[in-house]
């Protein structure tokens, strides 16, 4: 039996009067993928921000309900946000390298974290660019910038950024959306060998790239959890009609 | 908006209303042949087939396209899963009314045969499991799934009785070992058509309800666990939605 990494509890957010969620509950498993989907403005995005904190930086937007991490409330006014994040990695849609070089870009985290010993920080940056498969590609040019690598060499570089921090989860906001099918197929197998060790929330609008990589799926409709189960029977069998006709292509 | 994706189903279900049809005509037709010693008849089913064949390669490819280009899922996915089943069954349907056509020159030497036994009874039953499997592939409506399984079962059954009684005049009367065999194949042909009627009912009920029954002897003997087992066992297939397989 799985443990439940990350717990929501009646979930709901607003952006000034605009209500985004709308009492979430739901428990996502460790070292397990979810996914999750719905049409733009469903308020997957929103939720996927709540659970490292991030729409703490965004003016007037009201929180009630829980996310417990570990069973921790991460919005307990004891809990320091620094350190939240630590542990929860993000990947981003758009590949968001610093202007510095391949090793000095994976060692940026470790070196906030105060490890400034080179050969630590060596080995931290060889490890986590191997984790992220793009090792063998830039083993011999960690000093040129980074800003050279292709698209999807800058995402998987970004994935060994975020896993130089040793996280233990991982939220991907369309980590692949701006990838062409070669690199797109890299991250998959890359979300896949990760789940391994860290547990993986995605939000995707590929409801293939839900299906193949994801072992859960939680579809979401204005603002509402809709339906959230296990991916192979949310793509075969959904209980609900909304789930149905979203990834059938009839919604609207 | 109909989208084209929309329309590939679409054209997928007419393709398998047809098939339906057309192998329902040919398991008639046979049976007809069977019963009246028609060879004409039986060559007519013969010649046939061709059509049947035709119809099953283009309905695989037009699901190979959807299967390519649309990445189904859910209910699409399992319509098209099941209608590759479906199609296959039907053309094996197809392939045992060309068997039964087939044996309707040998047992024509000895055609009281068929009067003796009582066959019109048991083709009677299969012409109409065969209607009733291309009904429910029309209207996939899982309550009636259980009436192609009890059907399916006095098909059995009765096949069983016959097959006892041909091998009782086999050995009273020698003469009509050769026409006995024949018949004896004829009720093999009858008893496979039954069995992919079942293999229908199942697949229409996985496309229904999204479950697999397939080898679930409990389904199959225990009848009442599938949805309709308080309806009226009067209600016929046969009744409902024939405008459907036009």
């Amino acid at each position: 039996m799985k443990e439940f990494k990350i717990r929501t509890q009646d979930l709901t957010l607003f952006y000034g009067e605009k209500m985004a969620l709308n009492s979430i509950s739901m428990d996502i498993p460790e070292k397990e993928v979810t996914a999750f989907i719905g049409p733009s403005g469903c308020g997957k995005s929103t939720f996927l921000r709540t659970l490292n904190r991030m729409n703490d930086l965004i003016p007037n937007v009201s929180i009630t309900g829980e996310v417990m991490i570990d069973g921790v409330n991460i919005f307990d006014k004891q809990i320091d946000v620094v350190n939240l994040r630590k542990k929860i990695g993000m990947v981003f849609q758009k590949s968001n390298p610093f202007a510095k070089s391949i090793f000095e870009n994976v060692a940026y985290g470790p070196r906030i974290n105060g490890i400034n010993n080179r050969t630590e920080l060596q080995d931290i940056v060889e490890t986590s660019l191997k984790k992220a498969f793009i090792w063998e590609e830039v083993k011999d040019r960690l000093h040129d910038s980074a800003l050279g690598l292709s698209g999807g060499q800058q995402q998987r570089m970004c994935i060994a950024r975020t896993l130089a921090v040793e996280p233990e989860i991982i939220l991907m906001d369309e980590p692949a959306s701006a990838l062409d099918p070669i690199s797109t197929a890299k991250i998959e197998e890359l979300i896949f060998e990760l789940k391994r060790n860290y547990t993986i929330v995605i939000v995707t609008h590929n409801m293939q790239q839900a299906a193949r990589v994801s072992d859960y799926t939680a579809f979401f409709y204005l603002g509402e959890l809709i339906e959230h189960g296990k991916t192979r029977k949310i793509f075969t069998t959904p209980d609900k009609k909304q789930t149905e006709d979203y990834i059938t292509g009839r919604f609207g | 908006m109909e989208r084209h994706f929309e329309q590939e189903l679409d054209k997928l279900n007419k393709r398998l209303i047809k098939m339906g049809n057309l192998v329902a005509l040919q398991v008639h037709n046979a049976l007809e042949a069977l019963l009246n010693c028609d060879l004409d008849l039986a060559r007519t089913v013969i010649e046939n087939d061709n059509k049947v064949d035709r119809l099953d390669v283009k309905i695989d490819k037009l699901c190979q396209r959807i299967f390519a280009l649309t990445q189904p899922v859910a209910t699409d996915l399992r319509l098209i899963m099941a209608a590759l089943k479906m199609n296959n069954d039907l053309e094996r349907m197809g392939d045992q009314a060309v068997n039964i056509a087939s044996k309707v020159e040998g047992i024509s030497e000895y055609r009281e045969i068929t009067g003796t036994l009582h066959m019109d009874e048991l083709a009677g039953m299969a012409d109409m499991i065969v209607r009733d499997v291309n009904t429910l592939i029309g209207n996939r409506n899982p309550v009636f799934v259980r009436d192609i399984f009890q059907m399916a079962n006095l098909i059995e059954d009765k096949a069983q009785a016959i097959s006892t009684r041909i091998f009782d005049e086999m050995m009273h009367k020698s003469e009509v070992i050769m026409v006995a065999t024949h018949l004896l194949i004829v009720l093999t042909q009858i008893e496979r058509i039954a069995g992919y009627s079942t293999n229908i009912a199942e697949s229409v009920y996985f496309i229904a309800e999204g479950k697999m029954i397939k080898h679930k002897k409990t389904f199959r003997s225990g009848i009442d666990t599938l949805p309709g087992a308080d309806m009226d066992s009067t209600v016929h297939l046969s009744d409902e939605n024939t405008a459907e397989q036009s």
